[in-house]
């Protein structure tokens, strides 16, 4: 004690103050910490746990996973339709956010209000809601009927639904991605290129959509991480068929009681959902996320 | 000292804090006398509300609060991590005994419950039997007008009777179905010949639009016209005859099951469960159900005050039974965890 205490004096005045605002900060941060590890880093533990203890110490869990070809289908589906649903969002979301950007006024504020009414909306709702939309009964059957186009396909219940059903509940996160990053684009940037002489579609090209891919990657991840973990919408608007992790981790759990089994699954998926977020931090920094 | 006072601290914090829930520490803070029940939820839950919850709760005062919907699974992950959500299940008369052998419910509590208060064949594997449930063919009328389908049999003909087709998403009884649908007797599905069912469920999967997975699903899909016939729970099917739909029920080939209501080991109120759980299987509050929800009274006394009508569309109605799947729990028990499996993936691929 003794010893630490000459020690600590020998500093210079400077570095003790900064060695105890450092001990404060901690102090400060510690109950946020706490309640990291014991509700985040502590169940995650369990659950890497289970997956090589339950019922007996061994990887057969992992090993099945990539063994069976029906559970190695249930993950390559869902990376899949994550892709399929992120660039559905982004190229719907695209030319939405670029006019909540690029628009002042009533326009601007108009498409956000749909943009957060359509995010704070219940996305057990939204799924309903497209059950009553597809329906047999549904708006979508009637038009069918009444342009004469015969007897229509059978929307609800299929990969389309789920599809459908994933890119409406995640579009906003895209939109309101895409729309921070757009917004920070001066508009004389594009002025500037157009004295330069550019046509508007080359001053889009070179100029603005460079500017707007950090929104691009940072929407893309959002929705693509999102995606991975979907349940519900796949379960009422999809097919067996078309089942995702989540679906598989539930039924593991709920129907066989194969914690262990669904805990392999789980890391599985949170490993891949790590690498994604590696890869991005990598070439693009997880600091940037959010703006 | 003080640190391994702090730790002793850390500890219980760590311990109130993976409670979860907040109905526990709630509960162990107001002391009031309140029993926590695994239910069905929807309609199930309201008819339980009117008939056991409500009355209870008037003769002794004690709360009964619900948690939907039943899962086997957390009945498991709470005994095994002590932490109750609920006190009471309902559960399948097969479930329950597979929960027995796995040692996840309180033996019948002798102290509470009078063995003179009971009927015959009321306890079964730690539980007390509650109501009897059809799982049914159900087709809409008004798409067969030249009559519909009788048997699973019909079900499976999809050029005599074409339409959309909905099944619930359970193994076991798919199983059953299937067996029946190839020409196995009602009184000989037991043993069950899996390979066989899976043959037969080959041929109809293509057919299937939705596999339901809750009670208020399958009511939609018929009410809203979206599947034309459909398994079906008995009464949520005359629920929607209730409300004038051209709905029919086929007893041809149901499966009966008996719904039991067990008590989670080291439940905290185990008790005052036990004392509900002999209330609850009274042929008063058995009728009071039954007449609600047209699932069966296992107490045999309840019919006393249910009216011939609605006797007979109810499963435990004597010529209903008659026709029905006759069930082996003990091989349903033994063969669930193994057949749901082979469904899953079934399913899936």
């Amino acid at each position: 004690m003794a010893g630490e205490l000459s020690g600590a004096a020998l500093l210079p005045e400077s570095a003790v103050r900064g060695a105890r605002r450092n001990a404060t900060a901690w102090l400060l941060i510690a109950p946020s910490c706490l309640a990291l590890v014991l509700l985040f880093v502590v169940p995650i533990a369990y659950v890497l746990l289970l997956s090589v203890t339950d019922p007996r110490l061994s990887l057969a869990h992992y090993q099945r996973i990539f063994t069976v070809p029906v559970y190695t289908r249930v993950m390559v589906n869902t990376f899949v339709t994550s892709v399929i649903v992120t660039a559905l969002c982004l190229v719907i979301g695209y030319p939405f956010a670029y006019v909540m950007a690029r628009r002042a006024g009533w326009v601007s504020t108009l498409l956000l209000t749909v943009v957060a009414m359509s995010f704070w909306t219940g996305f057990l709702v939204r799924s309903y809601a497209w059950l009553v939309i597809l329906g047999s009964k549904g708006p979508v059957v009637a038009a069918y009927g009444a342009l004469g186009l015969g007897k229509a396909p059978q929307l609800l219940f299929s990969t389309f639904s789920s599809t459908l059903g994933m890119t409406h509940i995640l579009l906003p996160y895209m939109i309101l991605a895409l729309y921070a990053s757009m917004r920070k684009i001066a508009g004389s940037h594009l002025k500037a290129a157009a004295s330069l002489g550019a046509r508007p579609a080359a001053a889009f090209r070179e100029v603005f959509l460079p500017l707007s891919l950090p929104g691009v990657v940072n929407g893309s991840l959002l929705v693509f991480v999102s995606c991975l973990g979907f349940f519900v919408t796949p379960v009422l608007l999809g097919t067996p068929r078309d089942m995702m992790i989540s679906q598989l981790i539930n039924q593991q759990i709920e129907e066989l009681l194969a914690f262990g089994f669904a805990s392999a699954v789980a890391v599985v998926l949170l490993i891949a959902t790590c690498a994604v977020l590696a890869i991005y931090n990598h070439y693009a920094g997880l600091d940037r996320l959010w703006g | 000292m003080r640190r391994r006072t702090f730790l002793k601290g850390l500890a219980a914090t760590a311990t109130v804090v993976s409670a979860g829930p907040l109905i526990i520490t709630e509960r162990t803070i107001a002391q009031t006398r309140t029993i926590y029940v695994n239910t069905w939820g929807g309609s199930w839950t309201a008819a339980e509300e009117a008939a056991f919850f409500k009355p209870f709760t008037e003769q002794t005062g004690i709360r009964v609060r619900t948690v939907a919907p039943v899962s086997y699974a957390k009945l498991k992950a709470q005994v095994q991590s002590g932490n109750y959500e609920w006190d009471i299940t309902a559960i399948t008369q097969a479930d329950l005994l597979r929960a027995e052998r796995e040692g996840l419910v309180e033996p019948v509590d002798w102290t509470v419950v009078k063995k003179d208060k009971l009927f015959p064949n009321a306890v079964y594997a730690n539980g007390l039997a509650y109501c009897a449930l059809g799982t049914n063919l159900a087709y809409r009328k008004d798409k067969f007008p030249q009559g519909g389908p009788k048997s699973w049999a019909d079900f499976w003909d999809v050029k005599k009777f074409p339409g959309s087709r909905s099944m619930l998403n359970n193994a076991v009884r798919t199983v059953q179905f299937a067996l029946v649908a190839d020409g196995v007797p009602v009184d000989k599905v037991f043993p069950l010949d899996v390979d066989r069912a899976f043959r037969k469920l080959d041929q109809i999967k293509p057919h299937v639009k939705v596999w339901w997975t809750q009670g208020n699903q399958s009511q939609q899909l018929l009410r809203d016209g979206e599947v034309d016939m459909i398994v079906m729970w008995n009464a949520r099917a005359s629920e929607l005859q209730q409300q004038s739909l051209p709905v029919e029920l086929v007893w041809h080939g149901a499966t009966i099951t008996t719904t039991m209501w067990g008590v989670a080991k080291g439940a905290p109120n185990r008790k005052l469960a036990w004392g509900f759980l002999q209330f609850a299987v009274q042929p008063k509050p058995q009728a009071d159900f039954a007449n609600k929800l047209y699932y069966g009274p296992t107490n045999p006394e309840a019919f006393k005050y249910i009216s011939p009508e609605v006797s007979r569309q109810l499963p435990t109605y004597p010529e209903n039974v008659k026709v029905a799947i006759k069930p082996d729990t003990v091989a349903e028990a033994d063969q669930t965890a193994k057949i749901q499996e082979r469904f899953t993936q079934w399913l899936a691929s």
